[in-house]
C-alpha cells in the first residue's frame, strides 16, 4: 500500500481534473485546473524534485492560469444553456474507461513496463551532481553546460512567442471579417 | 609575421549587412537618411579594403559550424592576392556607385529599399569574394542572385522589370544546379570543401574528373552569363541604372570569373578548352550584337557580354591572373561607362534610346569627357586600363598558339571599336535628335564626381594600376605575366589592337554619321541588323520549354491525375471514407474538431497497441 | 514516501492523461479544451519526473523544465489565437466552428 500522503494528493488531483471536465461553467473549470496543477506539484515534491515543485506552482497555477482565467473572464462567454448534454457524456464516459482500461493493461497486464516492478521504493538519493540531487543548483549547473543550446533556444522561443502575440492581438483591420 | 587581420575582415563583411538590416527594419520611410547611411558604410569598406590592400596581409580564419562525420562545414575568410585585388575592386567600385546612386534615385519613393538591397548586395559579393570554402561560397553566390532578383525588380510595377527579374533568377538557378552538384561531387570524392584542402588535393592527384570542373563551371556560366546561359544579362538592364553599373558589369558578373580563378585547379583541360573556345567566340558575337541596339544600357551589356567572354578565355587559356586583372580594370571602365549612360538617361529625362540622343557633348561636358575617356579604354587605346588586360589575353593566345581564340578575340577587338564608336557618335556628337536631348542638363555633383573619380582616375590612369600598385607586393602573380607578354607594341596584338581600334572607331565614327535619326546599318542592310538584333538563345529556350519541358510536364500531370489522384485518393482516400460514411451516416465529416481528434486518439491508440503487443 | 513505486506515480499520470484528453474530446468550450490539454501536458511532466527520480539521473528534471517553459509560451500564444478567434467569430464554442467540413 502506497504512502497516504501519495493517496491523499493523487485524491486531489484526479478529483480536481474531474472537476475541470465535468463542470459545464469554464471559470470552475479554471479553479479545478488550478488545483490539479498544485496537485501534480506535491508529486513533484513526493519525488524530491522541489525545485520543479516550486516552478509548477508558480508558473503553470500562478501565471499561466491567471491568464487564463483572464480571457475567461475578457471574453465572457455564457454557460451553454438547455439539457445537460448526456450524449455527450455518455461517449466522454466510453471514452474514458477505454482509455483508462488501456492504461490499466498497459501497466498491469502487458508486461511492456519492466521497470514497474523494479523496488516499491525510489533508490536512495545521491550527493553526485551528475545524478538526481534535490538542489536548484544541480538545475543551474545542468542548464548552463550540457543544456545550454536547448537553453539559449527555450529563451529565443519565448521571445517568438511575445512578438507573435502582440501582432496577433494588435487590432488589424484586415483581421476583422 | 603581420598581425592579425581577421577582425579587420569581420568589419568588412558584417558592415554591410548591419547596414542593410538597419536600413530594412528602421529607414524604410526615411529614404534619404538610408542612402548616406548605405553609402558611408560601402566608403568605410572601401577604406578598409584599400588598407587590406596596402598592408599586403593573408588572412586566415575558420570557424567550424557542424561536423557530420568526417565531414565539416564552416565560415572563414582565405585572403589571398587575388581576393584582395577582388575585395578591393569591389568596394571601390562600389562604394562610388553608392554616391552615384544618392543622385540618381533622388526622386524615387522607395530608395529605403534600394539601399538596403544595395547594402545586402554588397555583403553577399563580400562574403564570395573572402569565402574560404564552396559551401560558403555557394551560399553567398545565392545571396548574391536574390540580391541581384531584388534589385533588378526594383520598379517591381513594370511587367518588364518584374519578368527581367525572374528570368535572371531563373537562369542562374540553371547554372546553380550544376554548382551544387558540383559541390557535392568535390566533397565526394575529396572529402573536405576547404579551398586550400582540395588543393592539396588536386596536387596530389594526377588527373582532375573532367566531371568535377565542368559541375563548378555551370555556375560560373549562369553567373558570368556565359554562353548558353548568357540570355538574362540584357534583360536585367531593367533595373536602375545604379544597379547595372554595380551587379550586372563590375562586380557580380566578375564573381563568376573570380570563383573561376579560385578553383582552377580543379578544372581539367577539356573544361578549360571549353571556357577558351566559348568565351572567344561569346566575346566576337556579342560584340557585334552590340551594334544592333538602339538601347544604351543593351548595348553596354552587350559589351559586357563581350568582357566576360574575354576574361573566361582567359581562364580558358590557363591566365587566372589575367583573367582577374582584366576584371579589375573592366570593373573600372564599365562601371563608369555604365554611370555615364544612367547619368545620360537621368539628364535626357529617363530616354534610352541612343537614336534619339546626340549632341550631348556641350551639354553635359563632364559626362561626355568621362564616358570618351572609359570608351577610349573600352577600346583598348594604348596605355589606357583597358590595353594593358585585354592586350595581354590577345597576346596570351598568340603566344600560347591558339590561333582561331585569336582570330575571335582580334574580332571582338574589331567589335568593341565598333560599338564604341557607335555609341559617341549617335550619344555626343552630331545634334540632338528629341526634345529630350535638346533640353539635356549636367547632372548633380554626386552623380559627376563618381564618374570623374572612376573614369579619369582609374580608366587612364590603368597604367598606375598596371605599373605602381601591382609590384607594391599584392599582385605579384600577375607581373610575371604581364612581364612577359605585354608591353611589346611589335606583337601581333598590338598590330591587331590598333589596326582595329582605327579602322573601327574612325570607320564607326564616318558611317552612323551619314544617317540621321536611325541606325546606319538598318537603312544599309536591314537583314544583318536583324540577324545581330534577334535574340536567338531565347528562341532556342522558348522551343525547349514549350515543346520538350510541357510535354514531359503533361504526361507527368497526367499519371499524377490516373495514380496519385484517381488510384490513390479516389479510390484509397476517397473510398474508405466514402464507404464509412455511407455506413454512419456521415458523422465523421461534420466539421467538428473534436470529432477529428477522437479519429486521431483511436488512431494512435492502435499505433500504441500495435508498437507494444507485437 | 517509503512505499511509492514508480508504477503508482505512472498510474497518476496515466489516469491524469486519459482525463485530460477525454476533456479534449467531449468539452466544447475552446478554453476548456485549452486546459485540458495542459492537464495532458502536466501529466506527461510527472511521468518524466517520476522516470527521472527512479533511475537517478536529472536529464528528465530538466526536460520537465523546458516543458514548462515551452508550455507557458505555447499557452500565451494559443489564447492570444482564441482571442484572435473570438474576434472574428464572436463564439469559442468548437461546434460552431465547422469551416472544414465545406
Amino acid at each position: 500500500m502506497p504512502d497516504g500522503l501519495f493517496i491523499f494528493f493523487a485524491a486531489l488531483t484526479l478529483g480536481a481534473a474531474l472537476l475541470l471536465v465535468l463542470s459545464r461553467n469554464a471559470v470552475t473549470s479554471a479553479m479545478g485546473m488550478i488545483l490539479a496543477l498544485v496537485g501534480v506539484a506535491a508529486d513533484f515534491f513526493l519525488l524530491d524534485a522541489y525545485f520543479l515543485g516550486v516552478l509548477q506552482v508558480l508558473v503553470y497555477a500562478g501565471a499561466v492560469m491567471v491568464l487564463f482565467l483572464f480571457i475567461i473572464m475578457l471574453l465572457d462567454t455564457e454557460d451553454p444553456q438547455g439539457a445537460y448534454p448526456w450524449k455527450t457524456a455518455a461517449l466522454g464516459l466510453a471514452v474514458f474507461f477505454l482509455l483508462a482500461a488501456s492504461v490499466l493493461w498497459l501497466f498491469h497486464w502487458s508486461g511492456a513496463v519492466s521497470t514497474v516492478k523494479a523496488g516499491a521504493t525510489p533508490p536512495e538519493l545521491s550527493t553526485n551532481p551528475a545524478e538526481f540531487v534535490t538542489a536548484a543548483k544541480a538545475f543551474g549547473r545542468l542548464l548552463y553546460s550540457k543544456y545550454l543550446l536547448p537553453l539559449e533556444i527555450a529563451g529565443f522561443l519565448l521571445l517568438v512567442a511575445l512578438v507573435g502575440v502582440v501582432s496577433l492581438s494588435k487590432d488589424n483591420p484586415e483581421n476583422q471579417a | 609575421m603581420s598581425p592579425d587581420f581577421s577582425s579587420l575582415v569581420h568589419w568588412i563583411l558584417f558592415l554591410p549587412l548591419g547596414a542593410a538590416a538597419f536600413s530594412a527594419l528602421f529607414l524604410r520611410r526615411a529614404g534619404g537618411f538610408a542612402a548616406w547611411f548605405s553609402t558611408a558604410a560601402a566608403f568605410g569598406i572601401a577604406g578598409l579594403s584599400l588598407y587590406l590592400l596596402a598592408q599586403g596581409a593573408d588572412v586566415r580564419w575558420h570557424v567550424e559550424l557542424a561536423k557530420f562525420g568526417g565531414v565539416s562545414l564552416g565560415f572563414g575568410y582565405l585572403l589571398d592576392a587575388h581576393a584582395r585585388l577582388m575585395l578591393f575592386v569591389v568596394s571601390f567600385v562600389a562604394a562610388w556607385i553608392h554616391l552615384f546612386s544618392v543622385g540618381y534615385m533622388q526622386e524615387d519613393a522607395a530608395r529605403g529599399r534600394f539601399f538596403a538591397g544595395l547594402s545586402i548586395f554588397m555583403f553577399s559579393i563580400l562574403g564570395i569574394v573572402v569565402a574560404d570554402n564552396l559551401l560558403m561560397t555557394f551560399i553567398f553566390w545565392e545571396l548574391v542572385g536574390f540580391s541581384s532578383y531584388m534589385l533588378i525588380a526594383h520598379y517591381f510595377d513594370k511587367d518588364f522589370a518584374a519578368a527581367a527579374s525572374k528570368k535572371a533568377f531563373i537562369v542562374n538557378r540553371v547554372g546553380d544546379l550544376g554548382f551544387i552538384l558540383g559541390i557535392a561531387m568535390c566533397l565526394s570524392l575529396y572529402g573536405t570543401l576547404d579551398f586550400a584542402a582540395l588543393k592539396d588535393h588536386a596536387a596530389a592527384a594526377k588527373t582532375i574528373p573532367v566531371a568535377v570542373g565542368a559541375l563548378l563551371m555551370c555556375g560560373f556560366l549562369g553567373k558570368s552569363a556565359q554562353f548558353p546561359l548568357h540570355v538574362w544579362l540584357t534583360d536585367a538592364m531593367a533595373g536602375p541604372t545604379p544597379v547595372s553599373a554595380l551587379i550586372h558589369a563590375a562586380t557580380m558578373v566578375a564573381a563568376g570569373v573570380y570563383f573561376m580563378a579560385r578553383v582552377s585547379f580543379l578544372l581539367a583541360p577539356e573544361v578549360l578548352q571549353f571556357i577558351a573556345i566559348s568565351g572567344a567566340g561569346m566575346a566576337a558575337l556579342a560584340g557585334l550584337c552590340a551594334l544592333a541596339q538602339t538601347d544604351i544600357k543593351k548595348s553596354l551589356a552587350y559589351s559586357t557580354l563581350a568582357h566576360l567572354g574575354i576574361m573566361g578565355c582567359a581562364l580558358g587559356l590557363g591566365h587566372p591572373e589575367l583573367a582577374l586583372m582584366h576584371m579589375a580594370m573592366h570593373a573600372f571602365f564599365k562601371a563608369t561607362l555604365f554611370l555615364g549612360a544612367g547619368s545620360v538617361i537621368h539628364g535626357c529625362h529617363h530616354e534610352q534610346d541612343m537614336l534619339k540622343m546626340g549632341g550631348l557633348l556641350k551639354k553635359m561636358p563632364l559626362t561626355a569627357a568621362t564616358f570618351i575617356a572609359a570608351t577610349l579604354s573600352n577600346c583598348a587605346v594604348p596605355f589606357l586600363a583597358g590595353w594593358y588586360s585585354k592586350d595581354a589575353i590577345i597576346e596570351a593566345a598568340w603566344h600560347d598558339g591558339h590561333l582561331a581564340i585569336f582570330a575571335f578575340l582580334s574580332l571582338a577587338a574589331l567589335a568593341t571599336c565598333l560599338y564604341s564608336g557607335r555609341m559617341i557618335r549617335l550619344v555626343f556628337l552630331g545634334e540632338a535628335n528629341s526634345e529630350e536631348a535638346a533640353h539635356a542638363h549636367e547632372s548633380p555633383w554626386t552623380m559627376t564626381l563618381p564618374l570623374v573619380v572612376l573614369g579619369l582616375v582609374y580608366s587612364v590612369a590603368g597604367g598606375f594600376l598596371a605599373s605602381t600598385l601591382l609590384p607594391a607586393g599584392s599582385l605579384q602573380p600577375i607581373k610575371p605575366a604581364l612581364d612577359a607578354i605585354a608591353f611589346h607594341l611589335t606583337a601581333p596584338s598590338t598590330i591587331v589592337g590598333l589596326l582595329s581600334l582605327v579602322l573601327g572607331f574612325l570607320g564607326a565614327l564616318k558611317f552612323y554619321g551619314s544617317v540621321r535619326g536611325a541606325d546606319a546599318l538598318q537603312v544599309v542592310s536591314p537583314r544583318t541588323y536583324h540577324l545581330l538584333e534577334h535574340r536567338w538563345m531565347d528562341g532556342v529556350y522558348r522551343w525547349y520549354v514549350d515543346a520538350v519541358q510541357r510535354r514531359v510536364a503533361e504526361f507527368i500531370a497526367f499519371l499524377d491525375l490516373l495514380l496519385i489522384n484517381g488510384v490513390a485518393v479516389r479510390w484509397i482516400g476517397g473510398g474508405v471514407p466514402a464507404v464509412l460514411g455511407y455506413l454512419t451516416g456521415r458523422s465523421f465529416h461534420r466539421g467538428q474538431t473534436r470529432a477529428y481528434a477522437l479519429w486521431i486518439v483511436i488512431g494512435s491508440l492502435f499505433l500504441a497497441w500495435f508498437l507494444i503487443a507485437r | 514516501m517509503e512505499n511509492t513505486a514508480l508504477a503508482h506515480h505512472l498510474l497518476l499520470a496515466g489516469l491524469l492523461f486519459v482525463l485530460g484528453l477525454t476533456g479534449v474530446l467531449v468539452r466544447r468550450n475552446l478554453l476548456v479544451v485549452y486546459m485540458c490539454l495542459e492537464l495532458m501536458l502536466a501529466a506527461a511532466t510527472l511521468a518524466l519526473v517520476a522516470f527521472s527520480r527512479f533511475n537517478r539521473t536529472m536529464d528528465g528534471a530538466v526536460l520537465v523544465f523546458f516543458v514548462i517553459t515551452v508550455a507557458a509560451a505555447e499557452v500565451a500564444v494559443g489564447l492570444a489565437l482564441i482571442v484572435a478567434l473570438f474576434r472574428k467569430r464572436g463564439t469559442v464554442q468548437s461546434d460552431a466552428l465547422t469551416t472544414l467540413r465545406d
